[in-house]
């Protein structure tokens, strides 16, 4: 039954995301504008931006998770069907759970493109043989956000500055991952290939999604229905 | 199918509902009456397991309120101003979505029923967004009768359906007691809602102030009753 009523919330997204299109083309062209901008902000093509690869990389992704996450119960709000999922007898975990992976699912897309265009941006030494292990990092820290941002988008969902509040509370739940993104792409991109440095940062993602896990399984409910 | 005793729910400073006792039956027909403000959508929404009450005891279909909400929800069907489906979605895309949320087994010969039930199975692949209000509070009709519940919860639903819908209501209601559905109905429309509802239950200001029955009643004598009351 839960397995059934997660695949239909997910479902449920993602043809909403299909039709409308609203939220990923959003996140993509930010992320893109965001690293064009960074980019001339930093250097011209000819300056070696190696060694801030890592933190270029995730504070675009960081702002563009805010942008992903902030949009993630506008159907809800603003079609007014929240009350209809809540008297249905869905426990809250599972309305948790479809919309952290409709945020993961985002999440990935503008990976897929971002990782490229980081690499084309700012790398001059290698960095196509290194995009596994920075993948792989950003899997881990893509469940970290897709966690917590599920879990601050309910909170913000009944303020009624959630606009405000929402990159408030979000945005340095996201610290620890932008460190740990930051430092797993740093160990590998550009060639310094340091696997113990990468293993400890994925280590402390998994950690950070883990953590979060357990907060957001434990309060979901009490933010529906309190 | 209902039990509530002492009920209470403020927003803030303001006391919605003030101390409501309230019993329902099998197959009882509640109409929920009071001016605006009087609390009723409150106290449909307690009963829906939308809100918590702040006090008071609350049993829904068998179930404490609000340890048993979940299982509770299993059996209410809930109606409200808003259609509560997704615009962007189909009107069959929008039922297959609450046919999975409550578990239903016969999901697609029951949305094909009831889309042709409510005159809309011709338009079940269209998005909702291209529905007059009108069609889309009969889909949010059909969303309520999808899981069969045993407890219809209805927030002034003549006020947005149109005439089909509407007289598809009254014979869903009519037919409640033969089946030991109970419902409750938040409504203004005192005299029209008379003819399906065998008790009157007036608000006012939180609390109640009338329940009396209206069996074999002329519904303009209700309405007389009510404004007597209701003030």
């Amino acid at each position: 039954m839960r397995g059934r009523q997660l695949m239909a919330l997910v479902r449920k997204d993602l043809r909403l995301e299909l039709r409308t299109r609203e939220t990923i083309v959003a996140m993509v062209l930010f992320a893109i504008v965001m690293l064009a901008i960074l980019q001339f902000g930093f250097g011209t093509r000819d300056d070696d931006l190696t060694r801030f690869v890592g933190g270029l990389m995730w504070v675009t992704l960081a702002f563009t998770a805010v942008l992903g996450v902030g949009r993630s119960y506008v159907a809800e709000r603003e079609q007014r069907v929240l009350d209809g999922l809540l008297v249905s007898p869905v426990p809250r975990t599972v309305m948790l759970g479809a919309k952290a992976i409709a945020i993961f699912l985002y999440m990935t897309v503008v990976e897929i493109v971002v990782i490229p265009l980081v690499g084309i941006f700012f790398v001059k030494g290698p960095y196509w043989d290194a995009i596994g292990w920075i993948a792989i990092a950003a899997v881990l820290a893509n469940i970290c956000i897709a966690l917590s941002g599920t879990l601050f988008s309910g909170l913000a969902l009944f303020t009624r500055a959630r606009d405000l509040i929402l990159p408030v509370l979000f945005l340095p739940a996201l610290v620890p991952v932008v460190i740990a993104g930051a430092g797993a792409t740093h160990a590998v991109a550009g060639g310094p290939h340091d696997m113990s440095e990468w293993r400890g940062y994925c280590l402390f993602l998994l950690a950070y999604a883990i953590l979060f896990a357990l907060v957001s399984v434990a309060t979901y409910d009490a933010v529906f229905d309190d | 199918m209902v039990t509530a005793r002492g009920l209470v729910h403020a927003y803030g400073e303001r006391l919605a509902v003030d101390g409501v006792d309230l019993e329902l039956g099998p197959g009882e027909r509640l109409a929920l009456a009071g001016p605006n403000g009087a609390g009723k959508s409150t106290v449909l929404r307690l009963m829906a397991t939308l809100l918590r009450a702040q006090s008071g005891s609350l049993e829904v279909l068998g179930e404490e309120i609000p340890g048993g909400a979940r299982n509770a929800r299993r059996g209410i069907g809930y109606l409200a101003h808003d259609p509560l489906v997704y615009l962007d979605l189909t009107a069959r895309q929008n039922l297959e979505l609450y046919g999975d949320l409550y578990g239903i087994d016969d999901r697609d010969r029951r949305i094909d029923e009831l889309l042709d039930r409510v005159g809309l199975l011709g338009r079940a692949e269209d998005t909702v967004r291209t529905f007059s209000r009108g069609m889309a509070q009969r889909l949010a009709l059909s969303r309520m009768l999808l899981h069969r519940p045993r407890l219809l919860l209805l927030d002034e639903p003549h006020a947005s359906l149109d005439a089909r819908g509407a007289a598809l209501l009254d014979d869903e209601l009519s037919t409640a007691t033969a089946d030991g559905r109970a419902a409750i109905i938040v409504t203004h429309e005192v005299e029209r809602v008379a003819r399906v509802a065998d008790r009157l239950m007036v608000l006012r200001a939180g609390r109640v102030v009338l329940d009396e029955p209206t069996t074999g009643l002329d519904p303009m004598a209700v309405r007389r009753r009510y404004e007597e009351v209701a003030g």
